[in-house]
């Protein structure tokens, strides 16, 4: 045993904190310390993850007690493969950024990884408690960082957008903490298993009311219409790997909590008719919105938000199907949106306004990295034989299986309209002439950043050709969501505990 | 009607009014500041309603003691108050952040309206 | 067996090696991709015989890929054409930007759509089907002209057209949990009607896209005339003809079952008609030969559509075997333009003149593939013409004979303003200096103009694969009637050739040919555009004598009604409405925090309010 799964969270947590002093020891530390816990996160979820499909869900009480009394971690087959992808996405951010800012000054690199670490240790930690109060927690300390890096550069308006993900999250935390004190109102528990088992005990009104609650609570983070208002221009202003972080990991901690309260917390089983309509709503918004965007990060927000809505509209279905879909989803999206972040955020690093147009024509300039946008662009608009396409043929065949035929036209038609939107894109950087007059000189990419990106292009062939490789996780996964008793059962019970 | 009720509704009455008066100052209020304070209105509405449902008549601390084990029953319940705890510290974060970036954003649009920072849109 | 996979496999490895290998040197990039065109197509025609079934299994669905006689037909027709093409392309883009670039793509292309030939279930159907389109699209926004306009507008038809099928095959494979084409067919009976009607709808509209029906063509102009012309040989004689190849399918082994299903023929043919038509009318009006021959791809596609959907079995041969003629005729000509392009740098028809002493094997080649596109004898497409004219009135379709009738006596129009308009005419000083273009160029569209000959006076080369395919299409086997199914066959006798007027035509050639030659070597004599005697005054230098200006005004006078409405404006219109919603919509994000702060209020207020319709 490498670790156990609260490790996930104390180390980063305790990194965060000792980079600051590591720094005064030798100033490249802060550099090269975050990128050892992360990669020691990774392998560490990793082999746990790898543990728990081969035996058992491990659930680890925190301070020798037990659930429902203390706090309690699951580490599940979902949420085990949901940490091994943050973990991952963590490391590839920090390997991105990891020569990042270097001519500048050394506290803003500080600042940075603390706020990346803490960012990775809070998301994972919503994904892997088993506590609401704790995941509440959790979701503030991942919005606090969020705002912080959101308002990393000065100068721009990067601060007007940490402003608002601000407004909105303190606002949607109180809701939730609101739908934490009618639950705890009602049923007098915290744990998310012992809520599960009594919630027949809760009245049904009360019950819906909290359920509203936490759909506004967590909404924030998962990026739902209409509150995600903020996620545009966060995404926008934040520096390019916080835009990829963002997408490949705090919003899928948002999902994760949102589906884990749908289908856990409130047991409920069947379609679920809100997550399917607040789905559709964010979807068709914000891909269409992406349609008419003139700056790039701003159009792979949108796009980013309306795949979440596609998300939502697969788990709502509520089926076992459409709960892998929704997996493969996440999966897909965690990789491809924040490759196309991080190659766009090389594309642009010199334009002055941040518009597309100022990118024409860079393929001849930087043909490898506009080629890994590409790449990622066809991905994501679920293209074969890229990896996209078999999320979105799963995500299909589920909706076709519940009969749900006016959502399947729906979803084509707004692909659509993503297809013409990132085609447009892949245009103006191969098949544009260099325009001197608004195209800029191109940045030249370091290595590290090269090779999380050639790491991600290779996942994503890989995934595109071998979808076997994952689909057997991903049923795993879906199963262990569907599968309310055996959640109670294995953290009531105990089934592989570790008590510290 | 007995005190214990009353002083429930008047606590659950305050807190949701609370709620509402912070609701107000920031779907209305047009400086920075006075919205940052509507949020922190919201929040002390919600600890005092969090505080609120854990409250018991004439209840003791929840300690087990040689001398009052029989107490159990007046004890309040202590989860709310180390929710509060908590909900507190994290509101006092949020607040310092928001503050820091009100002072960001003063000095880059010289202005604290909300409805003049908007550079961000569509 | 594993020739299937091997020959898909030297496509796509080897258009990744012609890609990388290509930057050591263009001569190690050429010789790969000839290479790879070449091996699979030995292979191919050496080795395969149709019948090959393959399984696999990726994400729990059963794939399989084989060959079937029908789709041996199209796979003649994509060997073919790739090799002779890529010969050509070669050399047609040497010296260009970004080879490495295209010839992996031209590849890539081919590649898919053996894919969608082998390939006997949906998903290995649809996921080469995507190949082709984003590979194609590449090759279409290659030349960097109008990307915007005609670029979008191909990918986002082909997109439609292509999540169309996408939608049938996930209603296929939950209906009948299984994506096999064979399976579907089988059990397409179990089907609840309107699924059955829903379903066949479905696959044709994204079968038409890429056929370039009405009216779901208008892509095809500017996709067509925009890609190099080396690949629109490929892209208009070869890539089409995969829309047909589902069409047929669709139309003879699904719609066949539903009842009433004839109407959706009907209509189909109908519409093949009126594209027909249409296409033919466009190309009329073109100066352009790239945009006119766009055109003249549509219309003839038109034609091969309505034999398809009249599915007699004459029509059905006819139609068919139009479409080899069309891939080589076509192609022919769109290398003809390409080398024409090449060499005098334009590729308009009212600018270039007189280029018949200029470039006389370009001009044969042109010459012979009009020929055959006019349905003109001894070439083939005559012969299809007439089966096709045949088969209409046999069914009974009189309306529907006016309507192609009259396409393709307009289409003697457009053949004759091509070869007018760049071989014959006046000769200009500004075309003096222009050659002959290289063998390597001329070689292949004489061979293939030499095929357009050879099939049509031996049809029966062609014409017995596809009677295999028909029959795996559930046609009866004619047996020896085959050669009976046709008047001009049967006037001949029972027989394969048509060695009769081949001689003769052949001898009618060599006397013209030896009397012009010997006249014509005494008498002609070369002068300047000033020195024409007789027509009774002098034109200046400056006025231009070709015909091709202002050409057949009248006929256009006649036709204006029909041709005031485009499509295409409408499609644009609607586009732009939309995107003018969307730049709408997108305004309920104000950029006020306040508002977002609004919005999260109202949302809690309508779930409360909804609270019992939601939950």
């Amino acid at each position: 045993m490498v670790g156990s799964p609260v490790f996930l969270i104390a180390i980063p947590l305790l990194a965060a904190f000792l980079i600051p002093l590591l720094g005064m020891v030798w100033k490249e530390l802060v550099r090269i310390v975050p990128g050892l816990v992360l990669a020691y996160l990774t392998f560490l979820s990793a082999t746990l993850y790898i543990d728990v499909i081969n035996s058992d869900t491990i659930v680890e009480t925190i301070a020798g007690w037990r659930a429902p009394w203390g706090i309690d971690l699951v580490f599940s087959p979902l949420t085990g493969f949901l940490s091994t992808i943050m973990t991952f996405m963590g490391f590839i951010v920090w390997l991105y950024s990891y020569r990042f800012k270097r001519n500048v000054e050394f506290e803003a690199a500080k600042k940075y990884f603390i706020f990346l670490m803490l960012l990775v240790a809070a998301s994972v930690g919503i994904v892997i408690t088993g506590d609401i109060f704790n995941q509440f927690v959790f979701i503030e300390i991942t919005g606090i960082s969020a705002y912080a890096l959101t308002a990393f550069y000065t100068g721009r308006n990067s601060a007007e957008a940490a402003f608002k993900y601000l407004v909105m999250g303190s606002l949607s935390a109180s809701a939730l903490l609101i739908a934490i004190i009618i639950v705890y109102a009602q049923l007098g528990t915290l744990n998310m298993a012992e809520i599960a088992a009594n919630i027949d005990n809760m009245n049904v009104e009360y019950r819906i009311i909290a359920m509203i609650f936490f759909i506004i609570g967590i909404g924030v983070e998962a990026e739902i219409f209409p509150l995600n208002g903020w996620a545009p221009d966060a995404y926008t202003e934040a520096p390019g790997p916080v835009g990829g972080a963002f997408a490949g990991i705090v919003v899928k901690a948002g999902i994760y909590a949102m589906v884990r309260m749908m289908f856990t917390l409130f047991n409920i089983s069947g379609p679920m008719q809100i997550l399917i309509i607040i789905g559709m709503i964010t979807l068709i918004i914000a891909e269409t919105s992406a349609l008419r965007q003139d700056k790039l990060k701003r159009m792979l927000a949108y796009s980013s938000i309306g795949q979440m809505g596609l998300v939502l509209v697969a788990f709502g279905m509520g089926t076992q199907a459409g709960v892998f879909a929704a997996l493969f989803l996440m999966l897909n999206h965690a990789i491809i949106k924040p490759m196309l972040f991080l190659s766009g955020s090389y594309l642009e690093f010199n334009t002055k306004n941040k518009y597309i147009k100022e990118i024409t024509g860079m393929g001849k300039k930087m043909p490898v990295v506009s080629a890994i946008f590409v790449l990622g662009a066809l991905a994501i608009s679920g293209l074969p034989p890229f990896s996209g396409f078999w999320s979105k043929l799963s995500v299909l065949t589920a909706a076709a299986d519940e009969n749900m035929i006016l959502i399947i036209t729906l979803v084509l038609i707004i692909s659509l309209v993503e297809i013409v939107y990132y085609f447009r894109v892949i245009n103006r950087l191969f098949f544009f002439d260099y325009d001197l007059e608004i195209s800029v000189e191109p940045h030249k990419p370091g290595w590290n950043g090269m090779v999380a990106l050639f790491v991600l292009a290779g996942i994503i062939l890989f995934i595109g050709f071998y979808p076997s490789s994952v689909t057997g996780f991903l049923d795993l996964a879906a199963r262990d969501l569907m599968d309310t008793h055996d959640y109670i059962n294995n953290v009531l019970q105990l089934g592989q505990s570790i008590i510290q | 009607m007995d005190t214990t009720e009353l002083i429930r509704i008047g606590v659950y009455g305050t807190s949701i009014l609370l709620i509402l008066i912070g609701l107000y100052a920031v779907l209305t209020k047009r400086s920075l500041i006075k919205i940052i304070i509507g949020l922190s209105i919201i929040d002390g509405g919600i600890h005092l309603l969090l505080i609120g449902i854990g409250y018991i008549k004439d209840g003791t601390a929840p300690i087990f003691s040689p001398g009052s084990e029989n107490a159990v029953a007046r004890m309040v319940d202590p989860v709310p108050q180390a929710l509060v705890l908590t909900a507190i510290v994290i509101g006092f974060g949020v607040t310092a952040v928001a503050l820091s970036l009100v002072i960001r954003l003063y000095r880059h649009h010289n202005t604290l309206k909300i409805d003049e920072i908007k550079n961000l849109k569509w | 067996m594993e020739t299937i996979i091997t020959i898909l496999l030297i496509f796509f490895g080897g258009a990744v090696a012609t890609y990388f290998l290509g930057k050591i040197s263009g001569m190690l990039r050429n010789i790969i991709f000839l290479a790879t065109l070449v091996i699979p197509a030995w292979m191919f025609f050496s080795t395969i015989s149709p019948d090959m079934v393959l399984e696999l299994e990726i994400l729990g669905i059963d794939l399989s890929i084989g060959i079937t006689p029908f789709s041996y037909i199209f796979a003649i027709i994509v060997l073919g054409l790739s090799v002779i093409a890529g010969f050509y392309a070669v050399k047609a883009m040497q010296g260009k930007e970004n080879l490495n670039f295209f010839f992996a793509n031209y590849l890539l292309t081919i590649g898919a759509m053996m894919g969608i030939l082998f390939s006997l279930d949906f998903i290995t159907f649809f996921i080469f089907w995507e190949i082709m389109t984003w590979s194609s699209y590449f090759m279409v926004v290659f030349t960097g002209k109008e990307v915007q306009k005609t670029g979008i507008r191909y990918i986002l038809f082909s997109a439609l057209g292509a999540y169309a099928m996408l939608m049938a095959i996930v209603l296929i494979y939950t209906t009948i949990g299984s994506v096999n084409i064979g399976d579907f067919i089988d059990n397409f009976h179990l089907f609840p009607t309107n699924l059955k009607w829903l379903v066949s709808i479905l696959l044709l509209t994204g079968f038409a896209v890429k056929s370039a029906m009405m009216p779901l063509h208008v892509w095809a102009p500017g996709a067509y005339s925009n890609a190099p012309m080396s690949y629109t040989a490929i892209f208009s004689g070869a890539l089409s003809k995969m829309g047909v190849y589902g069409m047929t399918i669709v139309l003879i082994m699904i719609v066949q079952q539903i009842p009433n299903g004839y109407w959706i023929k009907e209509v189909i043919a109908w519409l093949g008609g009126i594209t027909a038509a249409i296409g033919t009318l466009w190309a009329v009006k073109q100066d352009d030969a790239k945009k006119m021959l766009a055109y003249s791809s549509i219309s003839q596609l038109g034609y091969i559509i309505v034999g398809v959907a009249i599915g007699t079995p004459l029509a059905m041969l006819a139609g068919l075997f139009l479409a080899v003629m069309h891939g080589i005729f076509k192609s022919t000509l769109f290398m003809v333009v390409g080398a024409i392009e090449r060499q005098t740098g334009t590729s308009n028809l009212t600018e270039v003149t007189g280029l018949i002493r200029k470039m006389p094997w370009t001009f044969l080649a042109a010459l012979m593939s009009i020929i055959a596109l006019a349905g003109i004898p001894p070439l083939g497409g005559f012969i299809s013409k007439w089966m096709l004219y045949e088969s209409l009135m046999g069914s009974n379709h009189y309306l529907l004979i006016i309507v192609i009738f009259f396409s393709s006596t307009a289409a003697f129009l457009y053949c004759y303003k091509f070869l007018f308009g760049f071989f014959l005419g006046q000769e200009e000083k500004e075309w003096s200096h222009v050659k002959e273009a290289p063998a390597m160029m001329v070689v292949p569209m004489l061979i293939l103009a030499g095929f357009s000959l050879l099939l049509g006076v031996f049809p029966g080369l062609i014409l017995k694969p596809i009677n295999e395919g028909m029959q795996f299409l559930g046609y009866v086997s004619t047996d020896n009637r085959f050669w009976e199914m046709s008047m001009i066959f049967n006037d001949w006798g029972n027989q394969v050739v048509m060695q009769p007027i081949f001689y003769t035509i052949i001898a009618i050639f060599l006397f013209f040919l030896i009397f012009l030659t010997i006249k014509g070597y005494k008498t002609t004599r070369y002068v300047t555009t000033k020195d024409i005697s007789s027509s009774g005054e002098i034109p200046r230098e400056e006025e231009n004598l070709t015909f091709s200006i202002g050409f057949m005004q009248p006929f256009f006078r006649a036709v204006a009604p029909v041709m005031k409405r485009q499509m295409s404006k409408y499609y644009t219109g609607f586009g732009k409405g939309m995107e003018a919603l969307f730049d709408f919509t997108r305004r309920i994000y104000t950029g006020n925090g306040q508002t977002y702060a609004l919005y999260l209020v109202i949302f809690v207020i309508i779930l409360l309010l909804f609270r019992d319709s939601l939950f």
